[in-house]
């Protein structure tokens, strides 16, 4: 199984947009995939199951590691697609504690998951790099990091790699799959200066080729608790996401030097 | 005006995504510890230090005698001794245990815990914080690894300690504060 952090310096930047789609993208392409929403605002359970705040989730396995993996995961309509939602531990909306207090147990969570024959692990994970989402990243085989295409946001990447840095003195093996430009306004010139400036600050392989535009679908999907890959009208992001999906194997078999995650 | 550039230094920004593309030397974790070399004589004797590793008696009213192992110079035997006054400072106020003290350089000034993986470990997350504070992971069942990079009148240097719970910030400012004066020139 391999394991990936989608996580962000910054809120509000499309992560779990991404985390939702691209995840639906590998379970449509075949890969048996595990969506865990580790947000303490359980934006992924309350995008995709109405039900998401009565669930065990994530924080109540970090609480108490000895609920089995089959309390914790949702299943959906699509055979290969399965969710964990936050869950209900208390302090799960507690500020995430302090780096390295879950360490073991977020990898036992991944263990677990791995012990199902998942061939992915899609992770949400709150905004900022500290607590929870720190020992998540320094447990995950890869890190994406969504990244909103506007001046505030990209002001914000130094003390992102700065961050991830310090998180692969942890976690040797993490691979920094690379930044994805979110939210892009291809009519709106900051947006796409933005973007340009990005692109000219990084080095190529840091960023994914593939961006997220800003487009409605995503609202009317949240709105009906749905995936952009099962809306009307969906192609222009289904395809977006489909793209992404391939980038991301290409970078992890590029990594791995291995065929096992080639796309169906 | 460009709204990004003036907030950014490009080329930190450029050398800080590279490092995340090369691959991390896990292999020097392994090692014994690479920067205690031939050259480094330190403070205090292989005997010592193994002494020290002891636990320190928590109440103690008076710092510990400094070791008699003659340093290399006057001021060097004054900053040793604030040094230990400093250590017993932190392990009765802070139940702090394994101090040590980096240079600038990363060499160890002082040691108590002889383990390199802190050394490494403490040197490298203070390297990666680049001025942005302290930092805390983790290592074990109540044993957190405090970090505090700290500027002083030699240079940069890091101390790192390990403490039961990750200490606040108002406790890393006093403990940073008298670090400082510690460094300092009497």
């Amino acid at each position: 199984m391999i394991s990936i952090a989608i996580s962000s310096q910054k809120g509000g930047v499309g992560k779990t947009t991404l985390s939702i789609n691209l995840a639906h993208a590998f379970a449509r392409a075949g890969l048996k995939t595990l969506l865990v929403d580790a947000d303490p605002q359980g934006s992924v359970g309350l995008s995709l199951t109405r039900q998401s705040r009565l669930l065990s989730g994530f924080y109540d396995f970090l609480a108490d590691p000895s609920i089995p993996m089959e309390r914790l995961i949702v299943p959906t309509r699509l055979e290969t697609f399965a969710l964990v939602a936050a869950g209900q531990a208390s302090d799960y909306e507690a500020g995430n504690g302090y780096s390295g207090s879950h360490l073991v147990r977020v990898r036992a969570f991944l263990s677990n998951a791995a012990a199902r024959h998942y061939d992915i692990c899609l992770i949400d994970t709150a905004a900022g790099l500290f607590g929870v989402t720190n020992d998540i990243i320094a447990s995950a085989d890869g890190v994406i990091i969504p990244q909103q295409a506007e001046p505030l946001g990209i002001r914000s990447v130094p003390k992102l790699l700065e961050g991830l840095n310090r998180l692969r003195i942890i976690n040797p093996r993490l691979n920094v799959l690379g930044v994805c430009l979110t939210m892009i306004q291809y009519g709106l010139a900051e947006s796409t200066e933005a973007a340009h400036t990005l692109r000219q600050l990084l080095p190529e392989e840091m960023l994914f080729q593939n961006a997220v535009p800003r487009d409605d679908i995503f609202i009317r999907a949240s709105a009906k608790g749905l995936p952009v890959g099962v809306m009307e009208g969906r192609h222009g992001a289904e395809t977006v996401f489909d793209s992404l999906r391939a980038e991301v194997l290409a970078k992890l078999a590029r990594s791995r030097g291995a065929t096992t995650y080639q796309s169906h | 005006m460009d709204p990004v550039n003036p907030w950014l230094d490009p080329s930190e920004v450029r050398r800080l995504a590279e490092q995340l593309l090369r691959p991390v030397a896990t292999d020097r974790l392994d090692s014994a510890d690479p920067w205690f070399d031939s050259s480094f004589v330190g403070f205090t004797s292989k005997d010592t230090v193994a002494a020290d590793t002891k636990k320190p008696e928590p109440a103690a009213p008076e710092p510990s005698p400094v070791p008699e192992i003659p340093p290399a110079s006057p001021s060097l035997a004054r900053l040793l001794q604030r040094i230990y006054i400093f250590r017993d400072w932190l392990v009765k106020n802070f139940q702090a245990e394994e101090i040590f003290i980096l240079d600038c350089e990363g060499k160890v000034i002082f040691d108590e815990s002889g383990h390199g993986r802190h050394h490494f470990m403490g040197r490298n997350l203070a390297s990666a914080s680049h001025g942005s504070g302290y930092i805390h992971v983790k290592i074990g069942p109540g044993a957190i690894l405090e970090v505090i990079p700290c500027e002083t009148p030699y240079g940069r240097i890091v101390l790192g300690a390990l403490v039961p719970d990750a200490l606040p910030p108002d406790y890393i400012r006093t403990i940073t504060e008298i670090l400082i004066q510690t460094a300092s020139p009497a």
